[in-house]
């Protein structure tokens, strides 16, 4: 059991950002608490005191503005699986979301804490990369926008400072007619930490890809886009030969990020089949992942 | 150390302790309320078996510091045969032989309580997802399935007796 | 069939309703006020001698109660269900998680705190990790009774002439690897004295047993150690091992106040016992019809650094390495050997599974080969009335497993789609 020497659960943000302001670093923000939980249990995170963020429903909401979605940092998996603006506007992310953990982790899980805990394997956040989604932090300094991508700097570390505290992420609604996908690779259906994940959009213009993107998770120390592999889909017409091009391309960014790692053998050729899977899926006439 | 006055309902019953807010709430529940019903199985939400309701859904009580449930409502396995009557679920899993060695019945049944609330006739897959969370090494699942599924014409036949 | 009034009716499990409702108390839910928190140091090299054990700074933990160590035990410092080789504390350490001592403290943290400060030096001792290895003679010895326990041989005809007149020879090297039991519940139990009788509650498979080997190591009588088994969250086999019972037995005893332990997660998989990894060496013989005339079979199995029920798991392998199959030479032999690997024993099927593996797998070989399906394969081999096994017992009542095969494959043509192809 941690030994916590301080233990504060505001009821306001503001309170909240004031706390960690005055406490030098030595308090750590707790959102759902699904990883720092267990890890302060085993001893692996040492914290003197916590911040407990559950009381700020004002940062637990999803919504819409022009042609944006705001997700509140404490939105929780399940209701981000479950919403029907994230269904219609980016599947991809409900998908992302419904793949993590069990559906007790899901009810208790954040988005903001899948970002924060920066593991390689956070199934939401190849999702948001590959929305180029943007976190927005909050201290009592101010605020700051930054792509969440760009907050990520490697396995669990991010470039949070230790007054601030992610309050909410936003992303640009694909344009009409996109196409989104998101595939996890686990080594059971449920309560597996994904080996591999990945997440597209496509945006079609007379049958021809006008736009691209294409992020993979559990690769690199944090997930990211690949910009080879969306130029790869530019231009092109989707189509049988269209898929296996893709994957063959996949195949060789896996094997050039992975050089000689003994995950590399099943990785390279793993994301094959993911990506035929994915792409398959995206290509086919239904209704499913269309925005 | 810290000290922290939690506030929270547990099986209906209004509860207010002075806690170490390291605990998590699954300490709480079984080292000070004494409801053992709710069980440790892993500690770090691998297996469900300390599973219980928090505000009409399902959580692993292993996996949240009990100051988190401040203010909220935790329904545990004790609390559904309040009256000493078996609940549909329970019964259901007694009829069908859903319970072995019992250690991951009590969760199993609240994971079962929580999606027949938000889905009153399930499919397999649903049953199957909405128990996908919790580990069984007796029985192989189908008979849980199974069980989850007759609860449902269960609670079906009682409906607006049954508490859920 | 006739209707009868127990036979074919399902049976309401009379543990069911305390089940379902919660009320069940596992040995982890049984609460004695006062009880003392038992936690246990565990070796974290795999192969050592316990030279010296310094519990000075670890008693001064505010809390801590006592300590024990190997020179506390009061009766044979040994247990085991097929041969007394385990140390409840000990003074070599043969695994990862062999427990040196054992800390007694009002409350967990300061157990947890109490086991950081115990000093142990330990003169480190080459690890063997590979049975084969294990099997020179030249290696260390991890018992001073050598490395090999025992070996079990099944013979039967003439192998070295079927093998020189059989038409097809598949040879295969099969291993399988260690597998946890992971029942849901881990570990627990507490204990107390009644007067001058010991009880001890725990999870178990094996309250007999357990209390054999309780009195043993404590040197008390039989008839003053009393084990009762709490309701039990999945065994598998892993649970009819000692795991924390002598723990509880020797602090209830030397302190005379109750006791409590629970093992977490960690600590479950760590400490106690597996299913036997395989290593095996398969010849079938069988003419070009796909009748099988012999096989020869080399079984080494991995028991790690205690027996556990490793002799009789490898038993059991020999004798079922045929399979359902009627062979009419044989020749098999099973070792049992001593590793620095945690510790095999019960399992589920006892050695069987893993050399069904091989055995069936073999088949699917030999059905290739002389191209034939693998259920048509098993249907020119499988036991029928009147077949003599690897062991010469003669199945001259009813043999069910035809039928089985027939069914099972009937049940898969419904369930696989794309099955039948085979069905020649």
């Amino acid at each position: 059991m941690p030994d916590l020497s301080e233990y504060y659960q505001p009821q306001s943000l503001t309170a909240a950002l004031e706390l960690l302001a005055k406490s030098n670093g030595k308090l750590i923000p707790l959102a759902g608490g699904t990883d720092i939980v267990p890890a302060m249990g085993k001893g692996e995170l040492k914290a003197n005191g916590l911040v407990d963020l559950s009381k700020l429903s004002e940062i637990r909401r999803i919504s819409m503005d022009d042609s944006e979605i705001k997700i509140g940092s404490l939105t929780t998996f399940a209701q981000i699986e479950t919403s029907p603006l994230i269904q219609a506007k980016a599947s991809l992310l409900a998908d992302a979301a419904a793949a993590v953990g069990s559906p007790q982790i899901r009810t208790t899980g954040t988005i903001g804490g899948n970002i924060a805990n920066a593991s390689p394997a956070a199934d939401t956040v190849t999702a948001l990369v590959t929305l180029d989604a943007q976190a927005r932090l909050d201290s009592i300094k101010g605020s700051r926008r930054v792509l969440v991508s760009e907050l990520l700097c490697g396995v669990g570390k991010t470039n949070i400072h230790p007054q601030e505290i992610i309050t909410e992420i936003t992303f640009k609604i694909p344009s009409t007619g996109s196409k989104t996908g998101f595939i996890k690779l686990g080594r059971r259906k449920a309560l597996a930490i994904a080996r591999m994940n990945l997440a597209i959009i496509v945006t079609l213009d007379n049958g021809k890809i006008s736009f691209a993107r294409v992020g993979l998770g559990a690769v690199g120390p944090n997930p990211r886009r690949y910009p080879v592999l969306e130029n790869s889909l530019v231009g092109q017409s989707p189509s049988e030969s269209l898929i296996d091009e893709f994957a063959i391309e996949a195949e060789r960014e896996v094997t050039r990020v992975l050089g000689s790692r003994p995950s590399a053998i099943y990785k390279c050729e793993a994301v094959k089949g993911i990506a035929r899977d994915l792409l398959k899926k995206m290509f086919s006439d239904s209704g499913q992942g269309v925005v | 150390m810290a000290q922290f006055h939690l506030e929270m309902k547990v099986n209906g019953k209004a509860i207010a302790l002075d806690i170490d807010p390291g605990l998590r709430l699954l300490d709480v529940l079984r080292d000070i309320l004494h409801l053992t019903g709710t069980k440790e199985g892993c500690g770090e939400g691998e297996c469900g078996a300390c599973s219980v309701i928090l505000d009409d859904e399902l959580v692993d009580s292993c996996l949240i510091l009990a100051p988190q449930a401040y203010g909220r409502e935790v329904i545990t396995i004790e609390g559904l045969a309040l009256n000493g009557e078996l609940d549909p679920y329970q019964q259901a899993f007694l009829e069908v032989g859903a319970v072995q060695c019992g250690y991951c019945t009590p969760g199993m049944i609240l994971a079962a309580r929580v999606l027949l609330n938000h889905k009153p006739k399930p499919s397999q897959q649903e049953i199957a997802r909405a128990i996908s969370g919790n580990l069984c090494r007796c029985t192989g699942y189908a008979k849980i399935v199974q069980g989850v599924e007759i609860a449902a014409s269960i609670k079906e036949t009682k409906e607006g007796v049954s508490r859920a | 069939m006739p209707e009868y009034s127990i036979i074919g009716k399902s049976v309401q499990r009379v543990d069911g309703p305390r089940k379902v409702s919660g009320q069940a108390q596992y040995a982890a839910d049984l609460n004695i006020p006062g009880a003392l928190c038992l936690k246990v140091l565990r070796s974290k090299v795999a192969h050592a001698l316990v030279k010296e054990i310094n519990v000075s700074e670890a008693l001064k933990v505010p809390g801590v109660v006592q300590i024990f160590t190997h020179a506390d035990i009061p009766g044979i410092n040994s247990y085991g269900i097929i041969i007394k080789d385990q140390p409840a504390l000990t003074n070599k350490v043969r695994f990862k998680g062999d427990a040196i001592a054992l800390v007694a403290a009002q409350d967990e943290a300061s157990a947890i705190i109490a086991l950081s400060l115990i000093e142990v030096t330990l003169e480190e001792l080459p690890p063997i990790y590979d049975v084969k290895a294990a099997m020179r003679e030249d290696a260390p010895a991890i018992h001073d009774r050598g490395n090999s326990i025992s070996a079990y041989r099944v013979k039967k005809g003439n192998v070295e002439s079927a093998l020189k007149q059989a038409e097809v020879i598949i040879t295969g090297s099969y291993t399988t690897q260690r597998i946890e039991h992971c029942y849901i519940e881990t570990e627990a139990g507490v204990a107390y004295m009644d007067n001058d009788l010991l009880v001890i509650k725990a999870g178990t498979q094996n309250p007999h047993y357990d209390r054999r080997d309780v009195a043993r190591v404590l040197g008390l009588p039989m008839n003053k150690v009393r084990i009762i088994q709490t309701t039990t969250g999945g065994g598998f086999g892993g649970k009819l091992d000692i795991s924390v019972q002598c723990f509880l037995g020797l602090a209830a005893l030397k302190l005379g106040r109750p006791v409590k332990i629970a093992y977490d997660r960690h600590e479950s998989f760590i400490s106690t016992g597996k299913r036997h990894p395989f290593y095996i060496d398969y010849t079938t013989a069988a003419d070009k019809e796909g009748k099988l005339s012999a096989v020869k079979v080399r079984i080494v199995g991995d028991t790690g650094a205690y027996a556990s029920y490793g002799p009789a798991t490898l038993l059991r392998a020999a004798v079922h390495a045929t399979g359902p199959y009627e062979v009419p030479n044989v020749d098999i032999e099973a070792s049992c050997v001593y590793t620095n690997n945690p510790f095999s024993g019960a399992m589920r099927g006892f050695g069987t599974p893993q050399m069904a593996f091989a055995c069936e797998s073999q088949m699917d070989l030999v059905a290739q080969a002389v191209n034939i399906s693998p259920v048509e394969m098993r249907r020119r081999n499988i036991f029928q009335k009147g077949a003599v096994t690897a062991t010469q017992q003669k199945l001259d009542a009813s043999i069910g497993i035809g039928k089985t095969l027939e069914a099972a494959w009937e049940k898969a043509l419904q369930v696989m789609p794309g099955l039948g192809d085979e069905n020649i």
